[in-house]
């Protein structure tokens, strides 16, 4: 077994904290892990994709996910979502999408459009299984005053779903060992993405 | 935390941090290090543990000293490990060779990283593996996080029975790549030595010279024999296609084989100098074809063609033939090479893919790294430009304000290595008349700048002005502290060392101003191109990040800005020539309006300072 997950950010959004929870959560249930984070500049608003991987040891080996390759795809800004379809196909993958719009300042300097959230959606759908679109950034800020929950909140989204494949249990101790300053929050956060997940999951039955 | 967490229990660990535990696990009682992505985890942890387990660590003001320093560690009897970033090797270099012939007495590992591809916005893909065979020192590679934690462990003990320093090589995907990794012993940290004098061992000048290289290429002959068969390993397969492949190359090779229902016969290489001839000729012996599997340089493939022409003189041995010998590789690279030699389709069409993929994405804005917003660099860019305008030469250097390499900057017209910016500049200056200024950082400026600047005094160039952009931390890595921060890697306080008294000293023209003062910047900058000569202005702002998180960590809310609609004219100064990238604009009904994302803005107010039609308010105020 092998599950591939990449988590498409920028700089400052805290994609790093996220991909961490998940490798521990996978090797809390034994899974054999590996991951990258392509960053160099990145901490300063540039683009940050991470790797998750897990499974059986001889199935993971490469850091990297091969181009098309992706099972779930956790976009935490809209634009991203549609840079990430090089790892994206049809038949396979799942996209979460926080829609929530950074617009990169190069978007004004250079003068290019900044694509609106159908235009998106339209461009990624022959690449993608399904795709489910939430604004966790407003949810985070409307529960907890600020954004920086939302990271969490996808991962609890994604779990409800189901199309994260780990459990609740293992995801919640690996978020009480990754973030010990504002543990509770972020158990909030979670428990508040699995119930929209679980919502989701259910309506779409 | 999981670095210290007991043996026998599986984390999962980045590469770097892998290599820590490593270090940990073989004692290591001295760290030295100067900060440099993709290495800079490792300082960091130390920094971090070095007091609750016992060792002794610090941020060196560059390579070389650090690497001096753990050479006396080393020679006194204490286990010393100093680490750094490719280039950071270069500094460094001129003391590893002498070292390699003296060697060394407990174990030293000299970890180096390269960085194929550039992620850390290096200036070249420098392959390093030929240092180590120009100074005639053992290296040996890991090719994910649980190899980094033993071949650390292995090379302290290869360091110390052989009494010859070692380099640990990773690249960025080993380096910056999590893995799980399975924890071994950890062992109490021996941090007190002595000095033994010993003229056998440190009497590095002539005739003395010869028997020190004789017993360095005894030592590295033995080593080969060794762990030849030790750190480099056969895996069985069929066929007589083999594989020989080194670092990540080897992570990528097996997930490919298995992709495509292959298994040939795989060498990997776990020890890259010296390289085990015996090992090699045992490997491509029975072989018809070999691919070769590593990134950057054929340094292996060279070696193995080598030796092909005494053992199997027939074999075919692909490579750089088939593989680019720039940027990284991956799956995607490897895979399309297998399929050709093996005969095989593969049921990806990568490149249609990505030519599809391409042809979608065309015309969406490029996310570029960016000056944080509120970057003090951004505001004494702003301020230069505005005095010196776009003609003036703008001599770059390393750290985070490369990123004015970009537009709407455009102001580091050349970006070599650490120091160089006033180096090449000075040079400018002795055979132009065009007019330079030269950026410099703080840690930078103690790391390699300060001889340069020397230089131009005591040739009597007319010099570039030299700003020196002093933010108060290496900001680019972490925030690590230098030695003007006033705490070291140990969290000790102490007295820092002020840039402007070795100004002062150098004897230039000088002026310090606050980095979000435009008015100061301006002023101070219009007196300093007056003054022939050298000139120097210091910039001073703390790194916005820094200050943000003290704010929060105390308490102290951050002030915010916005723009007055009534009063902004849309001139798109606040955006087109400062780019801060809070200051967004959008239509609504049909009218642009700008306005600050209150998330984003840390409350520099320099765009209130910068914009023409007092447009520009703290929220608080108003
Ligand atoms: S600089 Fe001032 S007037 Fe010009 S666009 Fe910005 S806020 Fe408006
Ligand atoms: S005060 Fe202005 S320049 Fe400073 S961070 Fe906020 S928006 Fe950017």
């Amino acid at each position: 077994m092998k599950y591939d997950v990449l988590l498409m950010g920028v700089g400052g959004t805290g994609v790093l904290t996220t991909q961490v929870i998940i490798a521990r959560a996978a090797n809390i249930e034994g899974y054999y892990v590996r991951g990258v984070q392509l960053h160099g500049l990145a901490q300063r608003g540039g683009i940050i994709p991470a790797f998750v991987r897990f499974g059986s040891e001889n199935e993971v080996s490469s850091p990297g996910i091969m181009q098309a390759n992706a099972d779930l795809i956790i976009a935490f800004e809209q634009l991203e979502a549609l840079r990430a379809i090089y790892y994206a196909r049809k038949d396979k993958t799942i996209f979460i999408i926080n829609n929530h719009p950074l617009i990169p300042v190069y978007s004004y300097v250079l003068n290019i459009h900044y694509p609106t959230m159908d235009e998106i959606i339209k461009r990624i759908e022959p690449f993608a299984k399904k795709i489910y679109v939430f604004n966790v950034s407003q949810l985070s800020r409307e529960n907890f005053g600020n954004v920086v929950f939302g990271n969490v909140m996808l991962i609890g989204i994604a779990t409800g779903l189901g199309v994260l494949k780990l459990k609740e249990e293992s995801l919640h101790e690996a978020i009480k060992i990754t973030s010990p300053r504002e543990v509770e929050n972020n158990i909030k956060a979670f428990e508040l993405g699995l119930k929209l997940g679980k919502e989701k999951l259910h309506k779409d039955k | 935390m999981d670095i210290l967490e007991e043996s026998g229990k599986k984390v999962v660990l980045l590469g770097n941090e892998a290599i820590v535990r490593g270090a940990l696990e073989a004692g290591v009682g001295f760290v030295a290090a100067y900060p440099g992505t993709p290495s800079s985890e490792i300082p960091i942890t130390f920094s971090r543990i070095a007091k609750k387990v016992g060792l002794y660590f610090e941020y060196s003001s560059n390579e070389k000293v650090a690497f001096e320093a753990a050479v006396g560690a080393a020679w006194s009897g204490v286990r010393a490990l100093v680490s750094q970033k490719q280039f950071g090797l270069n500094v460094a270099a001129d003391s590893i060779m002498p070292v390699a012939y003296a060697g060394v007495r407990a174990g030293l590992v000299i970890m180096v990283a390269d960085d194929p591809q550039g992620w850390s916005s290096a200036q070249s893909e420098q392959d390093t593996r030929f240092y180590a065979k120009m100074f005639r020192m053992p290296m040996v590679e890991p090719s994910n996080p649980q190899e980094c934690l033993e071949y650390t462990k292995i090379a302290f003990e290869i360091s110390e029975k052989y009494q010859i320093p070692i380099f640990l090589r990773t690249t960025t995907k080993v380096s910056h790549s999590i893995g799980t990794v399975k924890l071994g012993e950890l062992k109490k940290p021996n941090t007190k030595g002595k000095f033994v004098k010993d003229p056998d061992r440190f009497y590095n000048i002539q005739p003395h010279l010869q028997f020190l290289h004789d017993r360095l290429d005894k030592k590295i002959e033995e080593i080969e024999k060794e762990y030849g068969y030790k750190l480099n390993k056969i895996f069985l397969g069929e066929g007589k296609i083999g594989i020989i492949a080194s670092g990540v190359s080897f992570e990528y090779v097996k997930e490919a084989l298995q992709e495509l229902g292959l298994n040939p016969p795989i060498a990997k290489i776990g020890l890259v100098h010296p390289i085990s001839k015996e090992f090699i000729s045992d490997f491509i012996k029975d072989k018809d074809i070999v691919l070769v599997l590593e990134e950057l340089e054929p340094f292996i493939e060279e070696f193995v063609k080598q030796i092909a022409k005494d053992v199997n003189p027939k074999i075919i041995i692909h490579g750089k033939d088939m593989l680019p010998r720039s940027g990284e590789y991956n799956l995607e690279i490897i895979i399309p090479a297998l399929e050709k030699i093996f005969n095989k389709k593969f049921i990806i069409d990568f490149k249609n893919h990505k030519e599809i993929v391409n042809s979608i994405l065309k015309n969406i804005p490029p996310r570029k790294p960016v000056l944080c917003p509120g970057c003090p660099h951004r505001s004494t860019f702003y301020a230069v430009k505005k005095v010196y305008g776009k003609d003036t030469i703008y001599a770059g250097d390393i750290g985070c304000y490369v990123l004015g390499i970009y537009e709407p900057f455009n102001m580091q017209d050349y970006v070599i290595s650490m120091g160089a910016s006033v180096g090449i500049a000075h040079g400018i200056n002795i055979v132009s008349d065009q007019e330079t200024v030269a950026f410099v950082g703080d840690s930078t400026f103690f790391h390699a700048s300060i001889p340069a600047i020397i230089n131009c005094k005591f040739n009597n160039s007319k010099a570039p002005l030299v700003v020196i952009l002093d933010n108060t931390v290496t900001a680019m890595t972490g925030h690590q502290p230098h030695p003007g921060s006033g705490f070291t890697g140990m969290g000790d306080k102490v007295e820092p060392i002020k840039i402007e008294e070795i100004i002062k000293a150098i004897g230039a023209e000088m002026r310090i101003a606050n980095s979000f003062n435009q008015k100061q910047l301006i002023q101070a900058l219009q007196e300093l191109r007056k003054i022939d000569g050298l000139r120097v202005l210091i910039s001073r702002g703390e790194c916005r990040l820094l200050t943000t998180r003290k704010f929060r960590e105390k308490g102290i809310e951050i002030p915010k800005f916005q723009i007055d609609k009534e009063k902004c004219t849309k001139c798109d100064i606040c955006i087109r020539d400062f780019a801060c990238p809070a200051i967004m604009k959008t239509i609504k009904n049909e009218e642009t309006i700008y306005y600050i994302d209150l998330d984003m803005c840390t409350g520099c107010s320099v765009c209130m300072q910068i914009c023409p039609e007092g447009a520009i308010h703290s929220i608080k105020k108003r």
